[in-house]
């Protein structure tokens, strides 16, 4: 088992009414199987399974069939960025 | 220079800092400001923007060295603020030179087209007493589609 950090960010951070998240899960594991495990655990974590949801995996943009290799750190997980 | 900032920025001086004696030719810079985004009067109207620290850096530098890999560039400068902004505000800055200027007006573009699609940033309205997030638009991914 491999402790990862998760951060939200935006509006999801709102929806969850969390911004950091620490948990332990067997890695090598897909971005979407993350998002189903975060939706069992946490509170309003439903959240995570809607449309539009976005991904990093330490700092790189990733998407649901991207696996999370055994030397993640961190994952975030935002809706569509929007700056400049 | 990328940096991320709550403070204002003085856009002759990293006018001045992209400067090569002798060398530049060209440069090429945008600034984006706030928007009145209200019917509401100015001063009732704010945005928030947030970042993913760490993050936000990295896809900057990844976007600053995808375009010096595409263009002969002399220099690079991005700017982008944080924190709550009030309407007029700057946000954004983006300075390139070179040493001609077709090379510094494309890099410029394709910088603010990534940085606004691929880059860890998020916009929230404040009108009065409400807050909204601000969704992405389908033409900001579309206009990716030019640079591939």
């Amino acid at each position: 088992m491999s402790q990862i950090n998760v951060v939200f960010f935006a509006s999801l951070r709102e929806k969850l009414a969390m911004a950091e998240y620490q948990l332990e899960v067997e890695l090598p594991l897909s971005v979407v199987d993350l998002k189903k495990t975060l939706a069992s655990e946490i509170e309003a974590g439903h959240h995570l399974l809607d449309k539009g949801v976005h991904s990093s995996v330490d700092f790189e943009f990733t998407r649901d069939n991207d696996m999370i290799p055994t030397s993640a750190r961190e994952v975030a997980f935002f809706p569509a960025v929007t700056g400049g | 220079m990328i940096q991320v900032q709550e403070q204002d920025f003085h856009v002759q001086e990293l006018y001045q800092n992209l400067l090569e004696a002798n060398v530049t030719g060209a440069v090429a810079m945008f600034v984006g400001l706030v928007r009145h985004f209200s019917d509401l009067p100015v001063e009732a109207c704010h945005f928030e923007l947030e970042h993913y620290p760490g993050m936000t850096e990295h896809n900057l530098k990844s976007i600053v060295n995808e375009a010096k890999e595409r263009w002969p560039l002399l220099d690079v400068t991005v700017i982008h603020r944080v924190g709550r902004l009030s309407i007029n505000d700057q946000i954004v800055f983006v300075g390139v030179s070179a040493a001609h200027r077709a090379e510094a007006f494309a890099a410029c573009d394709f910088i603010m087209d990534y940085l606004k699609s691929r880059a860890a940033f998020w916009k929230k309205e404040t009108q009065g007493e409400k807050g909204q997030w601000v969704s992405a638009v389908d033409k900001d991914e579309l206009s990716l589609k030019r640079w591939s």
